[in-house]
């Protein structure tokens, strides 16, 4: 009975969103693309991330494939931007197919730093490409459309979250949730544990790189060190966990709220603004290991004392 | 004899790197935290030896041990106050919160130290001698010995002292352990402690044949996991060895493919290494 206003209000919300360009700033549109293209990037981290319990830290190289996929296409091709995007998602999901099945074998921490490790490999070796701008970079045609970047950036994490809503639902995200539980009794239930993985780090990296790429025309310059940076990666997840990985709306509310954290920390005190961001990534693993969502479920259900609770729970 | 160089220049760099990863392979196989703000206690050592040598004056391998014992207190009271609190949660949540304390300690070292390069140079900082035709510095052999002799006294901890016995059983069976009257908390606290300290030594040993900056923690991180991964958790000598490794295998690419490819080699290693032999029981110690 729940289900029918949280459907309203998204669709609401949605919808208001949407209007930002038409009412908003030029300021308040810049930081609502930002933070709409990390909804996206913790929304995709969640589908391997949240659901298959695959802690990735390897999806900035899809976001970087996608940003130079586009790139590349453009400048040295002269393809319009209609065209690049999807030759960058092509490149981002081509990656994933062929970096998940050697990788994807690998469980818990090994998991994590190997694709720490091949986002690192994946960086150095754009650098040295011609055909990329090696060091340097390159610089896409600049065009001053912030609302259509916008509007851009809000329909594909709409697509992203309706696909994680399904995946939420369907026989599909089930094999997915079983492998997180537990891969092995998974495999027994006769569940293709490779395909299921592949298809779930495909997936991510089809809505990251599309994101890469939207980010790119944005920009309109990318080099290695940014398309590639890890801290992009490091931050998807925090804005997973700190929603609620495995939730459908979890990693959006979480990339919303601390997008704006971190925006009014840097006008606040702009010195001290990645401090107090380290800080609150601390407290939240502390007193909300679950993420925000199951914290207002469980303040709901158990009132305050919910909070020493969960510190109670996971402590030595 | 440029090769001769060159093997020379990457065994004496593999002892500090062995040396960096011994403290996270120790924390990782006794609590099973992969402590991302590994690299971070590098960086406090490493400016923990450099003020007591540029404002006290005390020589700053006189200083490593005064800083390792300082490193040794923070880990403790970190893991006792803080990361206790989480450590029997998910394995995401573990990384998460040593990602957040690397961000506060990297930009506490920004806002303290300001984010200018410094160097720990001693008055005999550039003497080198030459042997067969081969030029070794000194304090890098110096950073070497050191290496090896602290992961000595940690295989003598570990093997005869009961406090290592202690570490090795709750790294085994944590139950069991307590069944025995191991306070846990207190055992993290101190292993975490320990972890720290060499943290600290091998920062100030860093200080003295690179640069430090607030910004050096997280590649040295990344590199410390691809050594104890290497390595194993169990041998502090085969750590050791396992740094010799990279750090050869780092300056053969420096020199034959150009110095942008000495990542790509060890976390190419690393990914082959995993994916080869993925069952390998790391956590035995």
């Amino acid at each position: 009975m729940r289900r029918p206003w949280v459907i309203a209000f998204v669709a609401v919300t949605t919808v208001a969103i949407a209007l930002v360009p038409v009412f908003g700033s030029a300021v308040l549109i810049q930081y609502g693309i930002n933070a709409l293209i990390f909804a996206t990037l913790a929304q995709s981290w969640n589908i391997i991330g949240g659901y298959t319990g695959y802690a990735s830290f390897g999806n900035s190289v899809f976001f970087g494939l996608g940003a130079y996929g586009t790139a590349i296409a453009m400048t040295q091709f002269g393809l319009p931007f209609w065209a690049g995007l999807p030759l960058g998602a092509l490149l981002g999901v081509l990656c994933a197919l062929l970096l998940g099945l050697p990788v994807l074998r690998l469980r818990g921490h090994y998991f994590a730093i190997a694709t720490l490790g091949l986002s690192l490999a994946v960086a150095a070796i754009l650098s040295n490409l011609e055909i990329a701008g090696a060091n340097i970079g390159l610089i896409l045609p600049l065009t001053r459309a912030d609302g259509m970047f916008f509007e851009l950036a809000l329909a594909l994490l709409v697509a992203c979250v309706l696909c994680v809503w399904w995946i939420s639902r369907s026989r599909f995200g089930m094999g997915l949730i079983a492998i997180r539980e537990d891969e092995d009794a998974a495999a027994a239930m006769g569940i293709n544990t490779t395909l299921y993985k592949t298809a779930a780090l495909m997936l991510a990296a089809l809505f990251t790189s599309i994101a890469g790429g939207i980010y790119a025309y944005w920009i309109t310059f990318i080099d290695p060190a940014s398309a590639f940076d890890p801290t992009l990666n490091v931050r998807m997840v925090i804005m997973a966990m700190f929603g609620g990985p495995g939730t459908v709306l979890g990693p959006v509310a979480g990339a919303l709220v601390l997008s704006a954290v971190y925006e009014v920390l840097a006008n606040w005190i702009s010195t001290a603004a990645a401090l107090l961001f380290g800080l609150v990534i601390v407290l939240s693993v502390i007193f909300m290991p679950r993420g925000l969502f199951a914290l207002i479920g469980g303040i709901r259900r158990h009132g305050p004392g919910y909070l020493l609770q969960n510190v109670r729970q996971h402590r030595l | 004899m440029l090769l001769a160089q060159i093997i020379v220049n990457g065994l004496l760099l593999g002892g500090l790197y062995g040396l960096m990863a011994l403290g996270m392979a120790l924390v990782w196989g006794v609590l099973n935290i992969v402590n991302l703000a590994h690299g971070a206690f590098i960086m406090l050592g490493g400016y923990a030896v450099y003020f007591l040598f540029s404002e006290l004056g005390i020589d700053p391998f006189l200083a490593l041990p005064l800083a390792m014992a300082a490193m040794f207190v923070f880990g403790y009271l970190l893991q006792l106050l803080v990361l206790n609190q989480i450590v029997r949660s998910a394995m995401l949540n573990t990384l998460l919160i040593t990602f957040g304390l690397d961000v506060v300690l990297t930009y506490l070292a920004q806002l303290l130290f300001t984010a200018d390069f410094r160097t720990i140079a001693p008055s005999y900082a550039g003497a080198n001698f030459t042997f067969l035709g081969v030029t070794v510095p000194g304090i890098r052999l110096a950073a070497f010995a050191v290496a090896w002799l602290l992961a000595g006294i940690m295989w003598l901890v570990l093997s005869r002292l009961p406090l290592g016995r202690a570490i090795r059983a709750t790294a085994q069976n944590l139950t069991a352990a307590r069944l025995y009257g191991v306070n846990p908390r207190q055992l993290y606290a101190v292993t975490f402690g320990i972890g720290a300290a060499l943290a600290g030594a091998s920062g100030g040993l860093y200080g003295m044949i690179g640069h430090l900056s607030p910004y050096i923690g997280v590649p040295l991180t990344a590199q410390s996991f691809v050594i104890a991964v290497i390595g194993g958790l169990d041998n502090p000598f085969s750590v050791i060895l396992a740094g010799l490794v990279i750090g050869m295998a780092e300056s053969l690419a420096a020199l034959y493919l150009g110095p942008t490819y000495a990542n790509v080699i060890s976390f190419g290693l690393l990914v082959v290494i995993l994916v080869l032999r993925p069952a390998r029981a790391l956590r035995s110690a």
